[in-house]
Formats: C-alpha cells, structure tokens, sequence
C-alpha cells in the first residue's frame, strides 16, 4: 500500500472536511439538507462505479442490478418476511458480490470484447428492470412502502434529517476512501493495466481473471449497500428509479464528467450534478415540465465541450496555474 | 519543381526535421536515406499536408503549398504510396484503384488510366476481385504503387517500397520505378536500403536526425563516409 | 401453426425497421468511432415533427417525410460540425457523455414543446389491414417493411457502387490511407452522420402511424439500436439487417408465444445467448 494512501488516512484536510461536513445539518435547512444528502448517496454510488468502470476500465452497465436488489430485495425481506434491514443489507450485499462475480466470470469466460460486455452488462440490467416490474415479491410495477422511519437505529432507521446525512456521508467517505486504497494498492496497479491492454497484461502474466472480479465484487457489494440505505432513505422503493438502467446512465455521467478512474473524479461530478439538477427542478420544475432537465442537459453538454478530460483535470489545470503563475 | 525551404515539423510542437531544405526537378528520381528515425516518413507527411510544419516553406512547381489542405495536395499532383501499403483490406483490387483516383483531376480519366496501371501491372488484373487484404506482400505493393498511379501524380513518393518484400519481387517493383519518369513522374524514394536506393536513383539526400547530412549524386553518397556514420550512428 | 406465422411475419416487420435505425448508427461508428446515445431521441424528434406538421397542416407522416428528412439531415450536421466533431480525438466515453446531455436536451424540448401526454398521429393507412393467408398483418407495418428494405438496399448498392460509398467504406478501413488519397476524412464524416439523422426521420415517420408516442421513448429505441449494432458486428451490413430481424422475431415471439415477463425477456435473453458464443457480433470475421 502506497504512502499516499495513509497521508490521507492522516489528513487533516480530510478529516477537517469530514467534520465540516458532519456539523452541516446544524446550518442548512431541511431543503438543502435533502439535495446534499441525495448528492452523497450519488458520490457513493459513483464512486463504486469508477472502480470497475474507470479504474478497471470496464464499462459495465449492470450496476442497476446491485443497487436494485440492495434496494428492492431488503425492502421486500422485511416487508413479506419481517427480516431485519441489517441483515437483509447484508444478504442482499452477498447476492450482489455473487452476481457480480458471476458477471466477472461470464466476461472473462467468453472473451467478451469491450462493446459486446458494455451491451451484454445493459442486456442484463433490462432484464433485471423487466423482472423486478413483473414480480409480485419485489414489489411489481406499484414498488414497495417501508415502514416509517421512526430512528430506531436496531431496525435500521435513521430519522431521516441529520441522521440520514451523516449515514450517507460515512457511506460516500467509505467509497471515495475505498478509491483511494485501490488506487495506492497493487491492485490498483493491475486493474490499470487490465484497462490499458488487457492481452499485454494477461501476457506478463497478471491474473486478469481474479482482478476483474475483485473489482466487480468490491463495486457491487458498495453499491448494494449504498442501495439498501438509500431506499431506507426514499422510504418508498420504487423500482423505476432503482432498478432502471437510467439510474445507472446518471452514475455514469457523474463519473466521466468528474473524472473517469480519479479518486475523487466521481465525487466532484456527483457533488456539483445532482445539486445542480435538483435545484432546478426545485425552481423550473412546476413552470414548465421538461425545462429543468432540458437546463441540466445544456449544462453537460457544454461541460463536455469544455472540459474533455473531465472538471476535475481542468480543475488541477487552474491550480496548478494559480499556483505558479510565472511558469 | 519541388523546393523545401528550410522546413521545421514534428509532432505535438516537438521537431523532428530541423531546418531541412530538399531540391527535386521534373523527371528526376530522387532518394531520401537514412535510419530509422532520421525523419524520412515525417518529411513525405509534411509534403502530403498529413504534418503542418513548424517553420518553413514547400514551393510546389513555383507555388508556395505550404497552407493546402491534404486533399488539395493530391489534387495538385502530390502523391504518397505510403509506408507499410495501407491497402484498404476489405475492398477489391479494383475498389483499390477506383478509389486512388477518386480525387476531382484524376477522376476524369480514371477508366483509361485503370487501363494502364493494369497493363503495367498484369498480376493485378488477374486478381481484380479479390480483396486486397488477402494479396501477398509483394501484390500489395503493386496495388499500392497503382493506387498512386491511379491518382495521376506529378510528384510520386514512395515510403519503403522494398520492405518486406522478396529479391523477386523488389526487383519487378524498382523496374517499373524505373520507368515511371518516362511517364511524366517525378519521383522521391524513400529507402532504408542504401545499395538498392543508389543503384535506382540519380540525386540522394541522406538525413540524420532531421537535418541534411549529405547531398548529391549517387556515387558522391556513397563515397561520403558521413553516409556509413549517419546509418550507424557513430 | 397460423400462430407461428404471425409471429415471424410480426417480427420479421418490424425487424426490418429495427435493422435500418441500426445501419444509420453502424456507419457513423465505421467513420467516426462515434456511439450516439440520442440516437432514439432523434427518431423521438422525427416522430414529433410529422405530429407538428399534421396538426399545423393536416399532412399525413408519409407527406411528412417530404420536409422531416432533409431537416433533419441538416440538423445532424450541425449536430455533428458543432458538439460531436470537437470531442472525436479523445476518450470514447466523452462522446457518450456528451450525446447523453443531447438526449436530454431533445428529450425535455420535445417535452416542453409538446407536454408529455402520449399523442397519436392520424394516418390515412392507420387502420388497414393486410391479409396473407392465416396471417393478419397492418398495413403500416407491412409498408414500413417495404421502405427499410428497399433503403437498405439502396444503402448497400450506395455503398458498393459511388465514389462516396467507397469513401465511407475507406476511412472506415483505414482514415489515413483515405487522406492520402485525396478524400476530405472530415466531410465525409460529417456527412455519413447526417445522412444517419436523415434514415433516422425516415424510419420515424415510417414507426409512427398508429403508435402513440411520448418524449420519454427515446431510451427504448436507443437500447434496440444498440442490441442490433452490436449484434451485427458494429459494421457489418449484413449482419446487423440479419441482427435486426433476429430482434425483432424474438420480439414477436415473445409476446405472442410466452406470457408477461418471459415474453418481454426474450430479446435480451437471445442477444445474451448469442453474444457469449459470438462476441464478435454476426460477422464472419474470426474472433481475433
């Protein structure tokens, strides 16, 4: 493990973040509160993304099947069989790493070229969407209500407010965190090289096999996490927006708009695209339908046009140019 | 009828020609040696408006083309048959052709001019179907070299014509290069091969990391032994 | 045994459409490497202007066509001139984000314009019925069949027999080489991807009779097209027509044959199972 990795563990610029972070529901009224607390469940859920996606270089589009069955799956164990939310999280975590291994394996297995997996991945999370709409168990078409978050931290509750911030923020830091270890970690290395030329790296002899589905289990399991406590969340499981491949498309988004395979690449998109897209839909929203995302699709675009490498290299780019002007 | 006047080009703002100045008049052919690197392929791109020069000028039969666009270059006569073939793998023979002379001077006598380069190139007409990633090496460069033809150049530069290719074949290639002068061709080789350039050409130049090491008639470049050194790199 | 023949009839119908959408997107990846994921939404915009037109001028989708496809040819290379050509040179995912924001850019205009209740476009053919035998089939399907086709036909002998075919076929296979030969790479890419937006309001006009249509329709279309690309080879003619019509039979079976939820898999789960013994897609080139 790199030094990096425990400079940062360190930091106290980490850490001072965390605790601004963490006193923000004391300022922000429940309005902001909500679209920050969104914002960091989007970090999570991008973040684990960018491990496969970015870092391994793997577009896969499944992720709507973790997040889905961390969501739709632990909802429906306690509400047909009264499993605990914890323990559904967890067993809900344990299918997801198991089906994204599976994935992995079918990747490797048959030697699927970039787009043939991309589309395959995609293939999977519509069949994914179309099951979960069909079956009564998962909540069908109408999805599924959860009992009222009352805060019963047993039950898996949080309140809602404050205490839903501060689980989504000890998840989004988790993920980014868990970024930063793979990337000053061997593993980081290998998935590297899987993305840059994965015959050159299977010819020098890395375990292309292994790493593939380290990394997809890894992003999995998060997002199954992140999954389960984000319908906690929304309180109401609906499986338009967690089971759809859309959802998986906007996680997409934020990561190749921050910064594809960086750390923070993920956060910084997640963190400046959701606000941004709620607050639109706060102001526009009722005035005319559609103005608001027509906005925000203005805004990427343009972003695109702008910053090809992602904002968070044109970002590094002005620092580094504040910084040292003269050179 | 080509002058390069002290041209500066690289990649990405980094030179690879330094100040390099070239003659070439009609009906010559004209060797272009070196090693590896020297900067031989970037000088026939700069030339074929692939590379935009750094600093310099190109003067093409008196006109400074120095700002045309790739396509007004074949147009104006300037023809590469590049390194390596590059035939176009999943198109026939034929499409091969048609399409080197798709550009606007030479489309208008394409079906005579395909009736020529297939009677200097018999084995092509033989195989006038079958698609060009499946001809041998040697085949490839006939179809190559036909293609440029096609094109109806003024200037024809060849990029390593003999690379990969049997004695047989290298020897049926450089005597129809021989010809070609005949034709109306001007002609720059590009060649790592020293003794097969100096036997085929009238004028060499030899560059050494991006600038002119020697110049002049064949025998000339063969006696210097700046020649031998800018080869070996001693 | 009548039940079978509907569905490959259906299928088969409607695939021929399917294929068309898809060649439009394959020739743009030959030439430009590029994967428009607003392609659907463009076959929305095409569908939205024969409504507008028919309720501003009472014409029919098929008059419609007339005015739809050149704009639209037109709107896809300023498309291409002025937000896709600028991100051509770098990471391939740039691209997609950025026909992302343009999906939701056509999307949410089509939204605001024309609100987001499902509409329907009268046409004169709408109701009528085509008799084969055992077979009942509409008419606009059986004539959006014929048009694909026949464009599809007319696409391949373009592509085989014009100096402009042959210049899409060769910066496909070697852009370089192509320069050299004094062909505009540029141009012709900007002009492959128009003329992909123009088959797009084609295949929209011919989709649209009897089909009530709503903004959000676009990311089904994009999916579709983009199991039948894939599925043909990315670049192969003949393969994604063949991918097209597979997608399309499976379609129909699927809802004829299986109830519910099996019977919408089944496109997916043929793509699926033909994809992992052939990721290279239905070319016969050998998995390399």
């Amino acid at each position: 493990m790199r030094e990096d990795f425990y400079r940062t563990l360190s930091s106290p610029v980490w850490w001072g973040a965390l605790v601004l972070a963490a006193l923000l529901p004391l300022v922000l009224s429940s309005y902001y509160l909500h679209i920050l607390t969104l914002s960091l469940v989007y970090v999570a859920l991008a973040s684990s993304w960018n491990i496969v996606g970015g870092m391994a270089g793997q577009i896969s589009l499944a992720h709507s099947l973790f997040i889905g069955i961390g969501a739709m799956l632990s909802s429906a164990l306690l509400l047909k069989f009264g499993v605990n939310m914890w323990l559904g999280m967890l067993i809900s975590a344990a299918l997801s790493g198991l089906l994204g291994a599976t994935i992995a394996w079918i990747d490797f297995r048959f030697q699927l070229g970039h787009l043939s997996f991309v589309l395959i991945t995609l293939a999977f999370a519509e069949m994914g969407a179309i099951i979960v709409e069909g079956w009564d168990f998962l909540g069908g078409a109408s999805g599924l209500l959860l009992p009222r978050d009352t805060g019963n931290f047993r039950l898996f509750q949080f309140g809602g407010g404050a205490g839903s911030f501060w689980v989504m923020l000890t998840l989004a830091a988790a993920c980014v965190l868990v970024n930063v270890a793979i990337l000053n970690a061997p593993l980081g290395y290998y998935l590297r090289t899987i993305r840059d030329n994965e015959k050159a790296a299977q010819a020098i002899g890395v375990d292309v096999l292994k790493y593939k589905i380290t990394a997809m289990v890894i992003s999995a399991v998060l997002a199954s996490v992140v999954g389960t406590a984000y319908v906690r969340y929304l309180t109401f499981a609906d499986p338009y927006l967690l089971v759809s491949p859309v959802i998986t498309i906007e996680i997409v988004l934020f990561a190749t708009v921050g910064g594809l395979g960086r750390a923070y690449g993920p956060a910084l998109g997640a963190l400046l695209l959701v606000p941004l897209g709620e607050i639109l839909r706060g102001k526009l929203g009722s005035t005319l339908p559609g103005l608001h995302y027509f906005i925000y699709g203005v805004v990427v675009i343009t972003v695109t046009l702008a910053t090809p490498r992602g904002l968070l290299s044109l970002f590094e780019r002005l620092w580094r140019g504040w910084r040292r002007p003269a050179a | 009828m080509l002058e390069l006047e002290n041209l500066v080009a690289g990649y990405g703002g980094v030179p690879v020609l330094r100040d390099v100045s070239i003659k070439l008049d009609a009906g010559e052919i004209v060797g272009l040696l070196g090693a590896n690197n020297a900067g031989k392929t970037t000088l026939i791109n700069c030339l074929s408006g692939m590379v935009a020069p750094i600093s310099g000028r190109i003067l093409f039969e008196g006109r400074d083309i120095s700002r045309l666009t790739a396509r007004q270059r074949v147009e104006a006569g300037i023809v590469q048959v590049p390194e390596g073939r590059l035939v176009f793998p999943e198109m026939s023979v034929r499409e091969n052709l048609l399409l080197g002379g798709i550009n606007a001077r030479a489309r208008a006598h394409r079906p005579q001019q395909m009736d020529k380069v297939l009677a200097l190139f018999p084995r092509l007409k033989e195989r006038l179907s079958q698609h060009a990633g499946t001809l041998s090496g040697g085949e490839q460069q006939m179809l190559a070299i036909g293609r440029g033809l096609m094109a109806e150049a003024k200037l024809l530069m060849l990029d390593e014509p003999s690379l990969g290719l049997s004695p047989l074949f290298v020897q049926y290639i450089f005597e129809i290069i021989d010809r070609l002068p005949a034709e109306g061709l001007t002609i720059l080789l590009v060649e790592q091969n020293l003794m097969l350039t100096l036997r085929h050409t009238g004028r060499c130049y030899v560059l050494e990391r991006g600038q002119v090491a020697v110049e002049g008639s064949a025998d000339v470049v063969k006696n210097d032994p700046r020649t031998r050194s800018a080869y070996l790199g001693l | 045994m009548s039940e079978l023949y509907q569905a490959l009839a259906q299928g088969l119908l409607i695939g021929s459409t399917y294929g068309l959408l898809a060649l439009g997107m394959g020739l743009v990846y030959g030439v430009s490497g590029v994967v428009n994921f607003s392609h659907g939404d463009f076959i929305s915009l095409g569908m939205f202007m024969c409504l507008a037109l028919y309720s501003a001028f009472s014409l029919d989708p098929y008059v419609s066509v007339l005015i739809t496809v050149p704009a639209m040819t037109a709107i896809g290379a300023v498309v291409y001139i002025f937000l896709i050509r600028p991100m051509v040179g770098h990471q391939f995912l740039m691209v997609v984000q950025l026909t992302l924001g343009l999906s939701l850019v056509l999307q949410n205009g089509i939204l605001m314009i024309f609100g987001g209740q499902p509409a329907r476009t009268p046409s004169v053919v709408e109701s009528k019925l085509f008799i084969l035998g055992d077979v009942v089939l509409q008419v606009p399907h059986v004539i959006a069949f014929v048009v694909s086709f026949l464009l599809a036909g007319g696409l391949y002998v373009m592509l085989r027999s014009t100096d402009f075919g042959r210049s899409i076929r060769a910066v496909h296979q070697n852009a370089h080489a192509a320069a050299l030969m004094g062909i505009n790479v540029g141009r012709v890419q900007v002009l492959t991807f128009a003329l992909g937006i123009g088959i797009l309001a084609l295949a929209a006009a011919l989709l649209l009779p009897g089909t009530p249509i709503q903004p959000a329709q676009g990311l089904r279309y994009t999916v579709i097209t983009l199991l039948v690309v894939v599925l043909g080879g990315m670049t192969n003619f003949v393969g994604i027509m063949l991918g097209g019509l597979i997608i399309g039979i499976a379609e129909a079976f699927g809802t004829i044959y299986l109830e519910g939820v099996l019977g919408l898999l089944m496109p997916y789960i043929i793509f699926v199972a033909i994809m992992l013994f052939r990721p290279q897609g239905l070319t016969w080139k050998s998995r390399q």
